[in-house]
């Protein structure tokens, strides 16, 4: 009799337990939305966008997108990709599936049939798609829009799509990585303040275009420790002359990655030989053998850690560069880079 | 009477042309003083710098300036002329569009590098007139209207073929090279490209002169023509040919240039009433002034430069329509 009523009471003590873990489980997943729960959030357009669950088809019309989605660790998830995804080498990299995925266009074309048919959970476009957005969203998809034209745009929008699939955590610490290495550079730009570097940056088509004051490439030479010597209140690239650039007369000549012409071809132009960069062989040419770091991506950093570098040699040297690269490409995009093949 | 008046329309013309020269060697983003101008033309020593920047960049730039504006203002006069058309430019054969097109091809498919671009514009626009001439060759009436429309038809096959590159190109990087190609521009001029180009200029440049006469009788009809021991057919083939070398080599390394070549034309032929070959000369120093004064403000405005076919426009259009209103 006694056994039973101890052995009923442990019953009920287990059940009690079992309540209790159970109750403490449910208000645990109301902290962290489930998979299964909806998740709002507010793209860079304004939008509210509301998913019914973390997305896991996802189509991205957009490079710079299909990006963060290797750095989130997302490849797995992404349906389908913008145009022309073999004239990034990255893709090949870090996620040559990307390369036989079927393709969406691009921001001049994008194809909304192709999109349908892949029946995404989530398209992930540029704000400059806006009438796309409408059409996709009438036919019950979900769209949102990001814009990432600078850092912090940047990191708005790797906050957006991390929400959006359930990868918060990676696009954090993509951020604090982000953060921290600006201030080391922010610091060691600050410990040479008074020698400040004037640099001219140089377009893609032509060495005689240059970056202006509203583009990324500004903000770059800016945060690494160097002056813009094109003082054009633009945010495209503008055609000078080469009277212009002999009067600018900068310090470093700073090539876009991916230009058309080389590092030769500016050192060896006669017209140019009485500039100071020319005279001291102060020319390096970004490399882009991996991405075009001069664009707002996932690894724009490193663009400004290559830049801080080479102004600030003694203090953050190539070798420490090159270390902080194979890292970041280790840890984000989960691919080994050989040191060689990343030039001057 | 008659004679003093040309000869005052022409030393006006030749008198502002001398101004606008002296004008545009002065201008820069350079700073060369005056004084320096003056050392350099009398042979005194200045430095280095100051001299090659003079040289090889500002006096070179005036230079192609110059040539572009008289060229395509003489094509354009000559081409109204022999085709009877008052809207007739060089531009009808094909000869811009092909050499928008092979610069685009240069842009997307080759190197893309300003050589590559040059060398590539120059044999578009000389493939595209060929290609247009063999389309009238193929026809039996080798009348005006028919070369007109072969003109047509490889203008528009091109225009398409552009397109087509424009639609796949990167929009970051090549879209804008080829829309910025096709506005054109005197930036990138220095003495060797202005050099590489001076045989095929000159050539076609000659060739014109030497056919002064027989381009005059040919803006009669073709009948009168050959009543007078014309060989119409051949003549018009050889100016047509002559007229794309000069404009071929032009467009090639400054991009297209809109406008000059109508406007200046009209302008001659305005203030000359006249239609013959001397016209074609006037006109041609009109459009180097013309030419001059846009490429002045183009480099001078701002710090960048502004693509020229956006000032001729803005130049030429406005004062055309002050002569049209005065004397039509």
């Amino acid at each position: 009799m006694q056994s039973r009523n101890l052995k009923s009471r442990i019953i009920l003590l287990g059940l009690a337990v079992i309540m209790l873990l159970s109750a403490m489980a449910c208000s645990k997943t109301e902290d962290t939305p489930h998979k299964d729960e909806k998740i709002t959030i507010k793209d860079q357009l304004g939008r509210e966008v509301t998913l019914d669950k973390e997305a896991e088809r996802i189509v991205s019309g957009y490079y710079i997108s299909t990006s963060m989605l290797i750095a989130l660790g997302l490849k797995d998830r992404v349906v389908g990709v913008e145009a022309n995804a073999n004239t990034r080498p990255i893709y090949a990299m870090a996620a040559a599936e990307f390369l036989d995925l079927p393709n969406v266009g691009t921001a001049k074309d994008f194809n909304l049939e192709g999109t349908l048919a892949l029946e995404p959970d989530l398209v992930i476009v540029p704000v400059r798609l806006k009438d796309t957005i409408s059409t996709l969203e009438d036919m019950g998809i979900k769209v949102i829009a990001i814009d990432p034209e600078d850092m912090d745009l940047l990191k708005e929008s790797l906050q957006i799509i991390g929400k959006a699939t359930g990868t918060e955590d990676r696009a954090e610490k993509l951020i604090s990585y982000y953060d921290e290495k600006t201030q080391k550079i922010k610091e060691i730009a600050k410990n040479n303040e008074e020698s400040k570097k004037r640099i001219y940056f140089g377009g893609n088509s032509d060495f005689l275009s240059t970056a202006t004051k509203r583009m990324y490439q500004n903000y770059m030479i800016e945060t690494a420790g160097g002056e813009n010597v094109a003082d054009i209140d633009d945010n495209y690239w503008a055609i000078i002359s080469y009277e212009q650039l002999i009067s600018y007369n900068p310090d470093m000549i700073v090539i876009a990655p991916g230009a058309k012409y080389s590092k030769e071809d500016i050192l060896e132009d006669y017209k140019l030989s009485g500039i100071d960069a020319i005279k001291n062989k102060q020319v390096y040419a970004m490399p882009s053998n991996i991405e075009l770091w001069d664009s707002p991506i996932p690894s724009s950093i490193l663009g400004t850690m290559w830049l801080n570098s080479i102004l600030h040699e003694d203090e953050y040297s190539y070798e420490e560069f090159l270390d902080d690269l194979v890292e970041f490409y280790q840890e984000f995009y989960e691919i080994s880079i050989e040191k060689e093949k990343i030039s001057k | 009477m008659k004679a003093k008046k040309e000869l005052y329309q022409y030393t006006t013309a030749a008198i502002l042309l001398i101004i606008a020269f002296v004008l545009s060697i002065s201008v820069g983003r350079y700073h060369i003083s005056l004084g320096d101008i003056i050392r350099i033309v009398t042979g005194q020593r200045v430095d280095d710098l100051t001299k090659m920047v003079f040289f090889h960049l500002r006096l070179s730039r005036t230079i192609m300036v110059v040539l572009a504006g008289m060229g395509l203002s003489i094509s354009g006069s000559i081409y109204q002329n022999i085709f009877k058309n008052p809207l007739a430019t060089p531009d009808i054969m094909g000869v811009s569009s092909g050499a928008n097109l092979g610069a685009a091809i240069a842009i997307i498919f080759l190197s893309g590098s300003i050589y590559a671009i040059s060398i590539s514009a120059f044999l578009g626009g000389l493939i595209a007139v060929f290609t247009a001439i063999a389309l009238t060759n193929m026809s039996r009436d080798r009348g005006i209207s028919t070369i007109v429309l072969a003109g047509i038809i490889i203008g528009s096959i091109t225009q398409g073929a552009i397109m087509l590159l424009k639609f796949f190109a990167d929009p970051e990087r090549q879209l804008a090279a080829i829309e910025f190609w096709s506005m054109g521009t005197f930036a990138g001029v220095t003495s060797d490209k202005l050099i590489s180009i001076l045989p095929f200029f000159a050539l076609g440049l000659i060739i014109l002169f030497l056919l002064r006469w027989q381009i005059n009788l040919l803006s009669l009809s073709d009948e009168e023509g050959r009543s007078l021991g014309l060989n119409v057919k051949r003549v018009r083939l050889l100016v047509i040919i002559a007229a794309t070398l000069v404009v071929a080599s032009i467009v090639s390394i400054t991009g297209l240039i809109s406008f000059v070549g109508l406007i200046a034309a009209h302008m001659g032929r305005i203030i000359r009433k006249k239609n013959d070959f001397s016209t074609a000369i006037f006109s041609g120093i009109l459009g180097a002034i013309i030419l001059i004064i846009a490429d002045c403000l183009a480099r001078s405005i701002s710090s960048s430069e502004i693509p020229i076919s956006i000032l001729t426009t803005f130049i030429g259009a406005p004062y055309l329509a002050y002569l049209m209103s005065r004397y039509r």
